[in-house]
């Protein structure tokens, strides 16, 4: 508990007294002030970012929730052909950077993608703009579905599906049990995700940053990204601002969800006995879920990725170029040349690989400290690990580059790629969390209570019990956090130094100087290597369908 | 036999050749500068440019080690202040092409002054109070995709450029591309250079309006998508990248326009909070030096160092396209628009001329 309140509660402490102060909060002329709150409120595109961004917010969780909660019972509950086999194609487009994605569309299918330029040769127009709200909305709806998918999924796992054997033998179709049984079943993580899918419509920085370009489209991350330099000089007031009134919006978000999980002993099914099952049977619908399962992997994962792939192979592109006679791997030799890539690429697996288990150890140790722990400080800890989730990760980093600056106790951590494992963790927190109380929340106390009866103390329950039954969330939590910490960006930008390079942020730090050619080949790098890591992963047992 | 001792004799003068052309570093600093033993330093310069540069300095003084740190321009000036804050030392030699905030650097008293002893080869404008140097000459262009745009229909001047786009506005409606100057530092600076040169300023953001001009942050961004035809031409790009663009993909057209082009630069200083203040003088001497200016010039970075040949200089530029090339001046006139009220002024004019706001 208290571990966990050092390493939220500074960065977070900062950004607030930010927010009150006319200058940096580390320069001595600053004063206490409100005249940043003055500045934002009165600013029109505040209010142009805050309505747009509610808009995808909405627009994005309206997408995601549903067909993410389809695609999890198709696949842990029915005779969906090649389900073993496409499962873990599911999850590709959580570990796509969205910055990566975004560039890919723009390749695919903006105004002169091959994709759109294919098209109108065809059928004479190309009847989409990518450059829109809309297109932003649905992309990040359709790229959020594996966030759904992984907590839905886990939790059909987990549970008995006695209930819908008995519908089942009472005659009712298969999409019947899917939505009175299955679905409302798995409330307490569809709530979860719903919210943390809104969260992450807060969040979402490198889709509107590429999308919204070239129209001026903003969001309250890109607001924030353009306070930059509204002034001329970095203005930290105004962007901590921002961040408290993203914030403000996280605190309420948090408490509903607490009120609509209230009662979670309805939801407890994982009770003492064995589980199996024979899937039920989609009939002549197996084929129209597949199409719809193919389409949308050909939407979010093909046609991005074919477009990076794309760039990263060719001079050049678009409108009148003959893409045969520009073929290159050059800027795959070039990236040899530069040893702060390949340290991005080392570290990046790193930070991947050991700092992801790390951090998944963290984060169960907090669950289960936390769990069936019958104190008003659980709730103080619920409410403080989805703080730094509503932090844009951008600024979570700024606070963390701060606190590794000014604290001087663990200044030299700075530069090592311990201080990005950190920033992560935190930011990470309340999504790595949810996943593993998702599934404790499956186990019943009655098995606990059993093993306490007997005699055993609360650390065996946990080592011998409560542990193994959550193994698979466990698992599963792990090569989440992997693929997330692979990802990720925005955190690292300000950290990023010689020690701490990441290709997430290289990719950031090069889209302002326009390497694109570096950008392409690095993204292509990731997305190999994290493919690559899912495939030992799933070499060594890690089932993701289980 | 003859022929290989004759290519060998040829690259021992060669090396002796380079070698004579050392930066005219006192021999006092360089020793200081080797006991000090490592040099850091923050730049926006993409590593893709610098890599021969730093091998060379290397090469030069083994017994510095380089770190290179690359930042985006508001990040490089944020960091140094927060860490100087911190009282924790800082980069050694500050190297950035925000002009305005490396001038706010000095201006704010970070910067330490040191006279160059190559300093001698810039011109006037190009250091102030011997703490800010000028190491570049890079001019800002037109650029346009030559696969979609006709020669004929290449504009030569920024009235030229404003007339064609009010003639035809559907037809370039989209397809020109530029710097955000509310969301880019550098696109302000840029912006305002034009609304003092261009004596018809207010009828050319006009004409960008008119033709629905697309802002961008990021000079990648723009150039990929002139590239791609996406856009046809894009105004106040960097003539370095354009170049270097240029040398991998023909398509990308340059225009140096004929009534003016701003050459901007990148502008060096070593912060008061140097940890290695002697290495940093070693870097930037060679910096400004010949043979690092020899280098520059082949990355694309434009040299102005009097004596460097070549088509990257300043000579030969305006030897080729005359005279009207117009140097930003290092110094404070740079910091007239980092006042926040002129800044916002200058924004909603800028913004009600395009028809945005």
């Amino acid at each position: 508990m208290l571990a966990t309140a050092t390493a939220i509660l500074p960065p977070l402490a900062i950004i607030v007294y930010q927010s009150v102060l006319d200058g940096p909060f580390f320069q001595p002329s600053a004063k206490l002030s409100l005249s940043a709150f003055r500045f934002v409120m009165a600013d029109a595109d505040f209010h142009r970012a805050l309505g747009s961004t509610l808009l995808v917010a909405t627009g994005m969780t309206a997408v995601a929730v549903p067909l993410g909660a389809l695609l999890a019972f198709l696949f842990v509950r029915t005779d969906l052909p090649g389900r073993r086999l496409l499962e873990p194609l599911l999850l590709i487009p959580i570990f796509l950077s969205p910055v990566v994605i975004a560039f890919g569309y723009v390749v695919a299918v903006g105004p002169v993608g091959f994709v759109t330029l294919l098209f109108r040769e065809t059928f004479g127009t190309a009847p989409w703009n990518l450059y829109t709200i809309a297109s932003v909305t649905l992309i990040a709806g359709l790229t959020h579905i594996p966030h759904v998918y992984l907590y839905t999924a886990s939790t059909l796992r987990a549970m008995n599906v006695d209930l819908e054997e008995a519908a089942s033998v009472a005659g009712a179709s298969t999409a019947r049990i899917a939505l009175t049984v299955s679905i409302p079943m798995v409330r307490p993580a569809l709530l979860y995700s719903g919210v943390l899918v809104f969260f992450l419509g807060f969040e979402l920085f490198g889709l509107p940053l590429i999308l919204g370009d070239p129209e001026g489209l903003l969001v309250l991350s890109t607001y924030l990204f353009k306070l930059t330099n509204r002034l001329g000089v970095p203005s930290y007031q105004l962007m901590a601002v921002v961040a408290v009134v993203i914030m403000a919006f996280a605190f309420p978000l948090v408490w509903v969800q607490r009120r609509l999980m209230g009662g979670a002993g309805r939801f407890v099914s994982i009770r003492g006995k064995g589980v199996s099952h024979a899937p039920l049977r989609l009939g002549r619908w197996r084929w129209v879920a597949l199409a719809l399962v193919l389409g949308w992997l050909g939407a979010t994962v093909v046609i991005p990725l074919a477009g990076v792939f794309l760039r990263a192979f060719v001079t050049n592109w678009g409108e009148g170029v003959r893409l045969s006679e520009v073929l290159t791997v050059g800027h795959f030799t070039e990236l040899l040349d530069y040893p702060n890539l390949i340290r991005g690429v080392v570290n990046t697996l790193l930070i991947g690989v050991v700092g992801g288990a790390l951090a998944v150890a963290c984060y169960a140790g907090i669950a289960l400290a936390a769990h069936r722990w019958q104190s008003r400080w659980a709730k103080v800890l619920d409410y403080l690990v989805m703080v730094p989730r509503g932090m844009p990760g951008l600024v979570a980093g700024l606070a963390f580059f701060w606190v590794f600056l000014f604290i001087k106790p663990i200044a030299p951590l700075r530069a090592t790629p311990l201080s990005l494992w950190i920033a992560y963790s935190v930011v990470w927190l309340a999504y790595g969390m949810r996943l593993i109380s998702s599934a404790l929340l499956q186990v019943g106390p009655e098995l606990e209570e059993a093993a306490l009866t007997v005699g055993a103390s609360r650390g065996r329950i946990t080592r011998d019990v409560t542990v193994p039954l959550i193994r698979f969330g466990l698992l599963g939590s792990w090569l989440l956090v992997f693929l997330i910490f692979v990802r990720e960006y925005s955190t690292g930008v300000y950290l990023l130094g010689p020690g701490t390079e990441v290709i997430g942020s290289l990719i950031v730090s090069l889209w302002a100087t326009g390497a694109m050619d570096t950008i392409s080949a690095l993204s292509v790098i990731n997305v190999v290597l994290v493919g690559l890591g899912l495939l030992v992963a799933l070499q060594l047992g890690v089932r993701v369908n289980e | 036999m003859r022929q290989i001792k004759a290519s060998l004799f040829l690259i021992v003068l060669a090396r002796a050749a380079l070698a004579g052309d050392r930066p005219a570093t006192a021999q006092e600093v360089i020793a200081a500068a080797e006991q000090e033993g490592k040099l850091v330093i923050y730049s926006t310069t993409d590593t893709i440019f610098v890599g021969p540069l730093l091998k060379d300095f290397n090469s030069l003084y083994p017994k510095i080690s380089v770190q290179y740190d690359d930042l985006n321009s508001t990040e490089l000036y944020n960091r140094v202040i927060a860490e100087v804050a911190a009282g924790n030392g800082s980069g050694d030699l500050l190297w950035s092409s925000a002009m305005d905030l490396q001038l706010k650097l000095a201006n704010d008293a970070y910067a330490q002054a040191y006279l160059s002893p190559e300093a001698t080869h810039l011109p006037s404008w190009a250091s102030w109070r011997n703490e800010v140097y000028a190491t570049t000459y890079e001019p800002i262009v037109f650029v346009y995709n030559k696969r979609l745009l006709k020669a004929e229909d290449v504009p030569h001047s920024h009235a030229c450029l404003a007339k064609s786009l009010s003639a035809d506005p559907a037809k370039w409606r989209g397809k020109v591309a530029s710097y955000d100057p509310e969301r880019s530092g550098i696109g302000f600076l840029l912006i305002t250079q034009d609304s003092r040169l261009d004596p018809d300023f207010a009828a050319t953001a006009r004409a960008y309006g008119a033709a629905g001009v697309k802002l961008y942050t990021s000079i990648g961004a723009m150039l990929e998508r002139i590239q791609s035809g996406e856009h046809l031409l894009g105004f106040n790009i960097f003539a370095s990248y354009a170049t270097a663009r240029q040398w991998k993909d023909p398509s990308i057209g340059i225009v140096y326009p004929k009534d003016y082009s701003l050459v901007m630069s990148r502008i060096a200083l070593i912060p008061r909070a140097a940890k290695h203040p002697n290495a940093a003088k070693a870097f930037l001497d060679y910096l400004l030096s010949r043979r690092g200016q020899e280098l520059l010039a082949r990355s694309a970075l434009f040299s102005l160092h009097d004596e460097v040949e070549g088509e990257m200089t300043a000579s030969a530029l305006m030897k080729k396209r005359g005279g009207n090339f117009k140097p930003l001046p290092v110094g404070p006139s740079l910091l007239v628009y980092l006042d926040q009220a002129k800044r916002l002024d200058f924004l909603r004019r800028w913004q009600r001329a395009l028809g945005t706001k």
